[in-house]
């Protein structure tokens, strides 16, 4: 106590010293204008380096060094000035100076006081939730983790306080931003999305983040629209010290222990850090999600001498999840937010059927080389190997019959999902005219949903025991990885006020994709083939139920790859380069990139569908290889009217080469390639007013993002094209506009008013191709083959979002605040397939699978079938896209700190939504039953429709504490 | 920072990784649960029966006059009576065992329960709206169904038990599956009971039954698929002859049976399946589990001798046989001519008849049909005289023919080399199949009639008797007509 009261005084003594400076400063007889100083850690009196000092209203910046001495070179503007001071993970600090022509200001003994607030954990605890759920359809990601480092008003909110709801800043997704580790970008070639997981668990060595907003200049890499965000993990930049954690929640995992040491620049030129963290729970909000994760992180560097110097990094974060799912709104009217259908007792223990894993360590070495003082080169080779898997139960084992010199394949069963559509009231309440019998039926079944509704795992046992064979196994979907990146970035001073940036970067990967048996469930094999598909010998093809032609009728055991096999070859080379001007009055930047992208599919099984014959698309050995070529310019100005008052203009034009995912139409199948893909053309402009006093900090944007030619792809079970689809869509056209605000005003020394609001409107500007493609056909289109999305929303989360806050901070080290959140215009993602010329079409006039057996290529169009009193007012009426109901979500947050000996302890909390409140953060239409009859069919049924929307439901009250201790 | 406290840095890195790895949640590796089947425990009081007895509950619910001192046979055809167990008794239990499988996709929501593995005596059908069974309830366990509440009766002309709705049964919830249905950990090898075609009744439905020296026939065998050709709507039916009885009946699998799609076989064999009724319910089928069930595999058919010389483009002008029938009298049996008209069996004959309107007669005709008669069997024959082939060239042949609802009933043209010409002698004698004339099927319209085409003899040598033969299908019910005229066989 007696120490924290000694601090308190130090810093109120802040001022003195200054003034003793500025007098020593006006003493001196220098020729040169000088600021120089030092920044020591408010409590311990350690020097902090790589501490941002900047002259507020300038683009002058520099940074401290490992002593913690900062010195500026460049030319100064004189008169009265505020330094700012800045460090990740501490309070930034403003101090008021005074500039005199040929006199040197030396501000030695700054201090920065930790910041005990702990914030970011928060942000990876969301980032963990929403990416592990993710069901890879885009719907799910959150740009929060990219925003963590921000210090801008608006961006903190989203991050913090908006990320609960699926809310994209400017409507942008997770694949629209770049991670960067050490310079090396993360973001996955599969879906151009950074894979949190691959480095969760390690808070206490992340702090070193340097974000830029949008494509403004950025020292690495072009950027993209959402943002870059570089992660410094080099063991030089850690400041000495370590901590220990213990964090308890009940959001997605229910405790964490993280703990870690860094060394600091030791003698010898030697420094390291080293960390680890384990996060686990038997399940989080949702019933079920259990969450076993394991992170490891070391980083060595060694100062070799003035210019050189080598740092090694090892990432390995260990990461398995139960899985939960959106429902609809039946289901949640039965079971409630909480329910998770994905899970289901197993020898008295949950066991969730569809579990993720994910196992992909990062090794990386850069060196850095100072060639001189204003010209540095870091090189980085990158290597990342493991894999990824997520499982589920594969309910269609079979079984061999030869008959009569024919083979035959009996068995299989249903989806066992406790959610399928049979199993629901609203099965028994078909139509409008029930009896006694179906309103029985529907109330048993309901019974049933209600008191159990979850998976059978012994029903999977017993039907294997009895049936002598696996009727019923565990499924692996996985992804196994091998990427090299080899990057060099050059950073020049060409002239005081002149930079210059570049990049050239190599990326290589092999993406092996093949399904796995992880588990028999007592059975004694699987038998490899499909069994979804009887009509083999009418197509005249004997073959087609095979997974592998080759090893027809292969029993697979535990551990053993099935059903698909292949790989994705990716190579990637581009470069980057950029010049940065800084003038009094103005500031701005050119940047231009280049890229070229290839891909190349390349199957290790001879799919019985698609076999290797002549005029027929194969499915072993290779695709055609695509490539891309691709290209960007961008630039920017930052105009100061005044040192309070600026403005802030961005434009870029880039294309991007499609992911692996939306390039291949089905790749466990074939080596098709989707037809008509194009890279994605993006044009962006932004501007910003900024006004600055050591009172008020806003911002105000105004945005508008324009992209074409761009791609996507979906998976579905579908009537409409008999069996499990994956929509190809591409050709899509969007639009994103709209006004983003951040506004802080620090009304006292203590308490700190906050607003922060987004008002946007995503839209679709042009209706996309769409096709289709399964085992049995290779595309099939309807009508002229485009999907009539036109003006409807991109679901992209809240399009408005608007929040009220305070903090208050107590010079006794303990805080409090709260956020008051309200989101509005959030719309469901709509079905592509709803809007297609299917839907006008009426199924029961024609049969698809005699359309598909009479067709050669395998190219089916559907058209001509349409329904007899089509009625475009229902038909609007049914289109209509959903939007969901506005919510309001308040958080609390709070902590304190003392100082114990040569140990900080602290504690954080934050308790979210507090009232509550339910409410829908996302959600999409089911693409099931979804033509023109079908749909008023579902919307006159008497117990609602069976393939309602689905949607995802936010949490309730939910509560995060950590405990720490730091030296 | 001193080493002390580096010291105490490592130690509390060791601890909270030691804390970590303690704090253990399930990992992937789940023992397989006990999935042996125990036997069930009943509560004290529960009464068990079979199969015969909830029969019996059936027929007496059938029975108007309800006089249990004259118990009536359970009927059949009475789909509007059901019999429901109450719920305030004590539990009732059925004992039974399972005899179908949806495993090959050919039974849907039901179970086939007969009342012992071996020598059945009685089998029901279950209904239930699970999917699938068969990993549950495997062929050959033994089951108990709780029937407090259920309802018996017959549906689609068998047996049935299920959930009551009206006066029918419909299937039972499968939120009460477990309430109602409880394995028993016996399970038995099911012995198929041999039947012969002519043994079928309606109280051997629903049993596990086996049919020997069977084949499929020569037209359908090894060319049509079980039930994935273009005409296959909800079931395929193919025809299953007898080689040691002159009889036949129809075995239909699902369009959604996993071996739809697969080519009958061509063999001779034995087939074991359960024996029911059609979808109307008007006709014995036989539906197998999965293709184990059919075992066709000897190559010794037991084809009819064939005569297919094919069609002629014209008949000769040489008569050498005609009949139009005008010279009958009506009512009566067809005589004179040179015809032979016997009944093998049964109480019908071949008639002469006139009839006008939409049915009409041409003339005189001849017509045969066993509908309603109540003959166990109706088989007639009409041959005519002795033709020389020999003596004289290009005999063709040619005749008309109509029908009135044949359903079960076949009519078939059949040729002798032979038969002594008397009555007594036509059943030892060799009778093939003239197979290149048409006869009309049970689908044409029923009004019209149709010409057998000029049908070439010139390839059969020596002297031959040329038989129209009528066969009921055994159950006169399901019988029809069948109508003949024009007869003539002509020479060059």
């Amino acid at each position: 106590m007696l120490k924290d009261k000694l601090s308190a005084n130090f810093m109120k003594k802040d001022y003195f010293i200054f003034l003793i400076s500025m007098l020593l400063t006006i003493s001196a007889l220098a020729q040169e204008t000088i600021v120089k100083g030092s920044v020591l850690d408010g409590t311990t009196g350690e020097p902090i380096p790589d501490v941002t000092i900047t002259i507020e209203g300038t683009e002058i910046v520099t940074k401290t060094d490992a002593k913690g001495e900062f010195q500026f070179d460049a030319i100064l503007p004189l008169g009265e000035q505020v330094l700012k001071v800045e460090q990740i993970g501490f309070e930034t600090k403003r101090y008021p100076i005074v500039i005199n022509e040929g006199k040197t200001v030396d501000i030695t003994g700054m201090t920065l006081n930790f910041d005990s607030s702990d914030k970011k954990d928060l942000f990876i605890i969301s980032i963990s939730d929403d990416n592990l759920n993710s069901e890879d359809d885009g719907l799910t990601d959150n740009v929060s983790g990219l925003l963590q480092a921000s210090r801008d008003v608006f961006l903190n909110a989203a991050a913090f306080d908006f990320s609960a709801t699926f809310f994209r800043p400017r409507g942008l997704d997770n694949a629209n931003g770049r991670v960067l580790i050490n310079g090396v970008e993360m973001n996955k070639q599969f879906n151009g999305r950074p894979q949190w997981a691959n480095w969760g668990g390690l808070n206490d060595v992340q702090r070193n983040q340097e974000f830029t907003m949008g494509t403004a200049a950025n020292d690495y890499t072009f950027g993209d629209l959402a943002g870059t965000n570089n992660i410094m993990m080099r063991a030089s930049k850690y400041r000495r010290g370590g901590r220990v954690s213990y964090a308890s929640a009940n959001r997605s995992y229910q405790g964490r222990v993280m703990a870690s040491y860094s060394s600091g620049l030791l003698e010898g030129g030697w420094s390291y850090s080293v960390l680890g963290s384990r996060r686990f729970g038997e399940e989080g909000y949702i019933e079920g999600t259990l969450y076993d994760a394991n992170s490891f992180f070391v980083a060595v560097e060694k100062k070799i001498n003035e210019k050189h110097s080598l740092n090694f990094t090892g990432i390995y974060a260990f990461n398995r999840r139960g899985r939960s799912t959106p429902i609809t709104e039946e289901v949640f009217n039965l079971k409630g937010r909480q329910y998770n259908p994905l899970w289901g007792i197993q020898n008295g223990e949950q066991r969730n059927a569809r579990m993720r894993e994910i196992d992909e360590p990062i090794l990386m070495l850069n060196h850095y080389w100072d060639i001189s003082s204003k010209l540095k080169l870091n090189t980085n080779i990158a290597y990342q190997f493991g894999e990824i898997f997520n499982t589920r139960i594969d309910f269609n084992g079979t079984r061999l019959i030869e008959s009569d010199g024919q083979d035959t394949f009996v068995g299989g069963a249903r989806n066992p999902s406790p959610v399928y559509w049979q199993n629901l009231p609203s099965f028994y309440l078909q139509g409008q005219n029930q009896s006694t019998y179906d309103f029985q039926q529907a109330f048993a079944s309901q019974q049933k949903f209600v008191n159990d509704g979850q998976l059978d795992w012994n029903k999977f046992y017993t039907a294997n025991q009895i049936n002598g064979y696996s009727v019923y196994a565990l499924q692996g979907d996985v992804t196994r990885d091998q990427q090299l990146t080899v990057n060099s970035i050059l950073d020049a001073e060409l002239a005081d006020n002149i930079r210059l940036n570049a990049n050239i970067s190599y990326r290589r990967l092999n993406s092996e994709n093949f399904a796995r048996i992880e588990d028999l469930f007592g059975g004694s094999g699987f038998l490899d083939v499909d069994a979804f598909f009887q009509d083999t010998r009418q197509s005249g093809n004997i073959n087609a139920a095979q997974s592998n032609i080759r090893t027809p009728n292969r029993i697979a055991g535990e551990g053993d790859k099935y059903r698909y096999h292949y790989d994705i070859n990716s190579d990637v080379i581009s470069s980057f380069a950029q010049a940065q001007f800084k003038y009094n009055k103005n500031d701005y930047y050119v940047g231009a990139n280049a890229s070229r992208t290839t891909y190349q599919r390349d199957g290790f099984f001879e799919n019985g569908y698609f076999p290797n014959e002549p005029g027929i698309i194969g499915s072993f050995g290779e695709s055609e290889q695509i490539d891309f070529t691709n290209f960007g310019v961008k630039g920017g100005l930052t105009y100061k009217i005044t040192g309070k008052h600026l403005i802030d203009v961005n434009g870029s034009y880039f294309t991007k080469a499609p992911g692996i995912r939306t390039s291949f139409a089905n790749p466990r199948q074939n080596n098709l390639i989707v037809r008509d893909l194009e890279s994605e053309v993006i044009q962006s402009v932004d501007a910003s007013y900024i006004f600055r006093s050591p009172i008020v900090k806003a911002r105000l944007t105004g945005y508008y993002s324009n992209f074409t030619d761009g791609s996507s792809v979906n998976f579905f079970f579908s009537e409409a094209g008999a069996g499990l689809l994956q929509e190809n869509m591409t050709n899509i056209s969007r639009q994103n506009i709209g006004a983003e605000f951040g506004l802080e005003a620090q009304v006292t020394p203590t308490i700190k008013l906050k607003a922060a609001g987004s008002f946007g409107q995503f839209t679709f500007t042009n209706n996309p191709n769409v096709s289709y493609s399964t085992d049995e056909y290779y595309e099939l289109t309807f009508g002229d083959g485009t999907s009539a999305l036109e003006n409807l929303r991109v679901s992209s989360g809240p399009e408005r979002a608007l929040q009220l806050g305070f903090e208050y901070r107590d010079p006794d080290f303990w805080n409090f605040g709260v956020t008051t959140n309200f989101f509005s215009h959030a719309y469901v993602n709509p079905s592509a397939l709803r809007r297609s010329g299917f839907f006008p079409q009426d199924p029961d006039s024609y049969d698809l699978d005699q359309i598909i057996r009479n067709d050669d290529d395998r190219f089916i169009n559907i058209s001509g079938f349409g329904v007899a009193d089509y009625d475009e007012n229902v038909a609007r009426e049914i289109l209509q896209q959903e939007r969901f109901e506005d919510y309001m979500l308040v958080n609390v947050i709070g902590g304190k700190s003392w100082k114990i000996d040569d140990y900080f302890v602290g504690f954080f909390a934050t308790i979210n939504n507090v009232f509550n409140q339910e409410y829908r953060t996302g959600g999409f239409e089911q693409s099931r039953r979804t033509d023109y009859l079908s749909q008023i069919e579902e919307g006159n049924n008497t117990g609602g429709p069976i393939f309602g929307n689905r949607y995802f439901y936010g949490f309730g009250t939910t509560y995060y504490l950590n405990v720490y201790v730091r030296f | 920072m001193n080493k002390l406290t580096f010291r105490s840095a490592v130690f509390a890195i060791l601890c909270s990784i030691l804390i970590g790895v303690s704090s253990c949640v399930q990992d992937d590796e789940f023992d397989a649960p006990n999935s042996e089947i125990a036997d069930p425990v009943f509560e004290e009081g529960t009464i068990f029966t079979n199969i015969t007895a909830v029969a019996g509950l059936l027929s007496q619910e059938q029975d108007d006059d309800d006089n249990i001192f004259d118990p009536q046979p359970l009927d059949y055809s009475n789909e509007n009576t059901v019999f429901t167990y109450g719920f305030n008794e004590n539990d009732i239990f059925l004992e039974a065992y399972v005899i179908s499988s949806d495993e090959g996709g050919n039974f849907f929501e039901e179970i086939i329960l007969q009342d012992d593995f071996e020598n059945p005596s009685i089998g029901i059908k279950l209904l239930i709206d699970v999917n699938p069974l068969f990993v549950r309830y495997d062929v050959g366990r033994k089951i108990f169904v709780k029937l407090n509440g259920l309802s018996v009766g017959i549906t689609n002309g068998v047996l049935t038990l299920g959930q009551g709705a009206g006066n029918e049964v419909d299937k039972i919830s499968p939120a009460d599956e477990f309430e109602v249905i409880r394995r028993s950990s016996e399970k038995e090898d099911i012995v198929p009971l041999p039947l012969q075609i002519s043994e079928f009744t309606e109280n051997k439905t629903n049993l596990f039954v086996q049919l020997q020296d069977v084949q499929f026939n020569r037209n359908q065998a090894g060319q049509l698929s079980y039930a994935a050709d273009a005409a296959d709507q909800f079931d395929g039916e193919r025809i299953l002859e007898s080689c040691s009885e002159s009889s036949s009946l129809i075995l239909s699998t699902s369009t959604f049976a996993d071996f739809s799609s697969a080519i009958l076989a061509s063999g001779r064999g034995t087939v074991n399946g359960t024996l029911t009724r059609n979808f109307e319910g008007e006709q014995f089928i036989i539906a197998v589990n999965t293709l184990e069930n059919v075992q066709l595999d000897s190559p010794d058919r037991c084809d009819p001798i064939e005569l297919s010389c094919g069609l002629a483009a014209s008949a000769g002008s040489n008569n050498l046989f005609s009949d139009d029938f005008e010279t009958q009298s009506t009512g009566s049996l067809i005589s004179g001519n040179g015809w032979t008209n016997y009944i093998e069996a049964g109480t019908e004959g071949w008639e002469a008849y006139t009839q006008f309107g939409t049915n009409a007669s041409q003339g005189i005709s001849a017509r045969v049909g066993s509908f309603q008669s109540n003959d166990a069997s109706s088989i007639a024959w009409l041959i005519t005289p002795q033709i020389d082939l020999d003596a004289n060239s290009g005999v063709t042949f040619q005749f008309e023919t109509s029908n009135s609802f044949s359903d079960g009933s076949t009519l078939e043209v059949l040729f002798s080399k032979d038969w002594d010409g008397t009555v007594a002698g036509i059943a030892s004698a060799t009778w093939g199949v003239v197979s290149d004339a048409y006869v009309t099927e049970d689908d044409d319209f029923f009004g019209a009639w149709f010409e057998s085409g000029i049908v070439d003899l010139s390839c059969e040598t020596g002297q031959i008797y040329l038989a129209f033969k009528y066969v009921g299908s055994g159950d006169s019910d399901s019988d029809g007509t069948y109508e003949l005229d024009f007869v003539s066989i002509d020479a060059q």
